[in-house]
């Protein structure tokens, strides 16, 4: 974002963004927290402008809501990396950067030589992003975040006896592995301004996804010691949790999280002002021998006693008594969510042309350097300020 | 050298995200402290599995912080920390006299990040979160299904991942500024708001045309690829979900479906030109997915992904932990997975996953088990405190360092 409308953390940060949906949701965090971020396009523009959802009267092609959520905050440069000239203004923007996020494959990547970039400027950070890293069999495969996700490990966790294995809606596998380019990107930065040494930094995307499981690896490797487990995997099994503890049951009205944990004593004394649970009193269930079946019978219990109570009514009270109960939210919900307008959160978005969208605002609030979604416009608005810092004029 | 050697992080954090935040940095050379007390109990034990899985690479160092004493030395710690973390609810470490407005006195480098559920103020500032509340509460758990179903959401705890991957970008850009303005700085994280960010695009969608997104599935919720689902092979039709077999196709563009006919065989009912356009495909795709899943049902999974990818269509085994620990050859030659040689005083042999980031000049290969309870209570007070071992066995002999 230009330099006045940079008021984050990141300030003195400038990067080159050369990547596509597999880091561009790193190169996000990064513009949001402030830096300048440039983003090279092809001269018939950057084919993610293209992903939906659209504005309504938008021609096809533009009006990406997907790109300006992704692509917030940054400067955009049109070039044709092929031609000498937009080979030259390529190298000279790889001079002026911090930091080159990259994914192996992406837009002018290639022509970038980012190995040569890096043994021409030795502060340098180059982050690359693969699907599955440099080498092995499947280094060529094509991976979409369906794809990504099976593979990662991520898809065969969701969904349910009834249903195929299920993706996350959108695109939550890329935006793990943008957020650990993000990690990488400010880490080697950090070791740069204090040794004055850059570095490549490689992340397979393949590789986050399977960091990111919670319980999966914890089922495999420690499968005697949890209590829980029969089999090194667990099925996938609805929204009921790896615990047995968590899941969401449907109310009267709406759908409930509900969990016990951690507050046991205080659940089982709100089912006993109800009337239920009585059984669950029993001295047996305190044996850890029995924890389990009580838990098991909790679960069933709330199951019958949330199926008579309005769900978001129930979730209120749960949290006034301490307990982690969540309401199942539609999206118009999240969008009226009282929480999020007393806190001010939602970002003004700007889109192509003078128009602004309402969006999601900071997922971190700095005290003394605030986040902020910048501008987000055309090639054409920032090139000339473009060409001019990178010295473009005196080149030509 | 590791790329954050020599920075000092104070970790009061618990559970997944806190952890994995601080995992993060421990993996990359940082020296996190983590503090912990002998009440700590279920995943927080230090002997749990959960415990083990994000509690590597840092040092224990037991407080009891009921006690003055203790307290105070928490405070000395807090003057030496470059970064503190804590995921308590709201307003835990101001009663121990740890908040941020009390270290900054001391410390006015300090970075301060509270990743609390909700964040530090609004009305549901005190309400109590784990990953599934975020994620229902963020329209994660309704999005993330098939229609007419509201309870499937994610099968894992997702939102605790991306936490503490926000929180460690929080972090490092936090230090960023210090070094321009050598001051700290406080940084309110709330999980929610992390989760609430995922739904991003369909959120724009929803405030410019009103259109509120519903669960797709295995679709893309806003483009145009089909086929873009999972299709069962060989062993689909498991008594456990768990053994199932299935692989993943998304045909992103016509060509990349033109090639899966030819990996098919040019079935003749691919050749209806109501399947030449995504548009078309996706208007008859319980037809297609039919069709498809005829032909995957009678292959093996890693047969059809093998199949296809040589030609040039994405496609890939829906892979479950067993898949990834003993099958999964990118994971293997990486050396992705792997015991820790020290083995632990009460769990025996632990495990990491490595931090999914290279550096080439400063690698992070190094893992050390997760730590007893105060197993480095000597160590990490001479480090930071230049305490004796004397001082700081009478501290343990009187509970306060326990």
């Amino acid at each position: 974002m230009p330099e006045e409308e940079r008021t984050g953390a990141l300030r003195d940060v400038r990067v080159l963004d050369l990547t596509d949906e597999r880091a561009i949701y790193g190169a996000k965090l990064l513009a949001d927290l402030g830096a300048d971020v440039v983003r090279p396009e092809p001269p018939d523009g950057d084919p993610l402008r293209k992903r939906g959802p659209h504005a309504d009267d938008a021609a096809a092609g533009t009006g990406s809501f997907w790109h300006a959520f992704f692509a917030s905050s940054r400067r955009f440069f049109a070039l044709d990396p092929t031609t000498e000239s937009g080979g030259k203004q390529l190298r000279s923007l790889l001079d002026h950067a911090h930091i080159v996020l990259a994914n192996t494959g992406a837009f002018a990547v290639e022509e970038a030589r980012l190995g040569d970039a890096a043994a021409r400027r030795q502060e340098l950070v180059v982050v690359e992003v693969s699907s599955f890293g440099a080498d092995g069999p499947w280094a060529d495969y094509l991976a979409p975040d369906l794809v990504a996700g099976a593979l990662g490990g991520a898809v065969a966790t969701t969904g349910d006896v009834d249903t195929p294995p299920l993706k996350t809606f959108g695109e939550l596998n890329f935006m793990v592995s943008g957020a650990y380019a993000a990690v990488a990107a400010l880490a080697g930065l950090h070791c740069a301004r204090r040794t004055g040494v850059g570095q490549r930094i490689h992340v397979p995307v393949h590789e986050c996804i399977a960091s990111a499981l919670e319980h999966v690896f914890m089922w495999y490797w420690y499968e005697d010691r949890l209590g829980l487990a029969e089999r090194p995997v667990l099925e996938r099994r609805g929204s009921l949790h790896w615990s047995n503890a968590y899941q969401v049951m449907q109310g009267k009205t709406g759908a409930a999280m509900v969990t016990p944990i951690p507050e046991l004593d205080g659940q089982l004394v709100w089912l006993l002002e109800h009337g239920l649970g009585e059984e669950l009193l029993d001295p047996r269930y305190q044996l850890p021998e029995h924890r389990r079946e009580f838990v098991d019978r909790l679960m069933e219990t709330l199951r019958t006693w949330v199926a008579s109570e309005d769900a978001e009514a129930l979730f209120l009270e749960a949290q006034s008594r301490h307990l982690p109960y969540g309401h199942v939210k539609r999206l118009e919900e999240v969008a009226a969510n009282p929480h999020l307008a007393a806190r001010r959160w939602w970002a003004t978005y700007p889109l192509e042309g003078e128009r602004t969208v309402q969006g999601p605002g900071a997922p971190y609030h700095f005290s003394e350097t605030p986040w902020r979604v910048g501008t987000h416009g055309d090639p054409g608005r920032d090139a000339e300020a473009i060409l001019d810092e990178i010295g473009w004029e005196s080149a030509r | 050298m590791r790329p954050l050697e020599g920075t000092r992080v104070l970790d009061f954090t618990h559970v997944l995200a806190g952890p994995y935040a601080t995992r993060m940095l421990g993996d990359m050379g940082a020296d996190v402290v983590k503090i912990n007390t002998n009440t700590r109990a279920g995943p927080n034990a230090p002997g749990s599995p959960y415990y083990l899985m994000w509690n590597r690479n840092k040092r224990a160092l037991a407080l009891d912080l009921s006690h003055d004493e203790a307290r105070t030395i928490c405070r000395r710690l807090c003057g030496q920390a470059d970064v503190v973390i804590d995921n308590f609810s709201v307003g835990v470490l101001d009663r121990w006299g740890v908040g941020y407005e009390a270290m900054r006195e001391e410390n006015s480098g300090v970075v301060y990040v509270q990743m609390s559920g909700m964040g530090s103020v609004g009305p549901w500032s005190d309400f109590v979160t784990y990953a599934p509340t975020i994620h229902a509460l963020a329209g994660i758990t309704h999005l993330t299904g098939v229609a007419g179903r509201n309870d499937i959401g994610i099968g894992f705890s997702y939102n605790d991942h991306q936490a503490g991957l926000h929180g460690a970008v929080a972090i490092l850009a936090a230090l960023e500024a210090r070094r321009v303005t050598g001051r700290g700085q406080r940084v309110d994280l709330s999980q929610f708001e992390v989760g609430v960010n995922f739904v991003g695009p369909a959120l724009l969608d929803y405030f410019a045309n009103g259109r509120a997104a519903r669960p797709a599935g295995n679709r893309l919720p806003y483009d145009e690829a089909a086929p873009h689902g999972c299709f069962p092979c060989t062993g689909a039709a498991s008594e456990h979900a768990a053994d199932e077999r299935w692989v993943a196709i998304a045909c992103m563009t016509d060509g990349q479906w033109e090639r899966l006919r030819t990996v098919m065989g040019n079935p003749e009912w691919s050749s209806d030109p109501a399947f030449a356009t995504a548009a078309g495909r996706l208007a008859a795709e319980a037809e297609l997915e039919a069709h498809i899943s005829a032909w995957t049902s009678a292959l093996e999974a890693t047969e059809v992904m093998e199949r296809c990818q040589a030609a040039g269509v994405p496609a890939g085994v829906v892979q479950t932990g067993v898949d990834l620990v003993e099958h999964d050859p990118q994971l293997a030659r990486s050396g992705f997975l792997r015991k820790i040689d020290d083995s632990h005083p009460t769990a025996g042999t632990t495990h990491a996953d490595r931090l999914p980031i290279y550096f080439e000049r400063t690698p992070c290969d190094g893992y050390e088990r997760p730590r007893e309870i105060g197993e480095d209570n000597a160590e990490v007070l001479k480090d930071w405190l230049g305490m004796g071992e004397e001082e700081v066995r009478a501290g343990e002999a009187r509970g306060i360092l326990a």
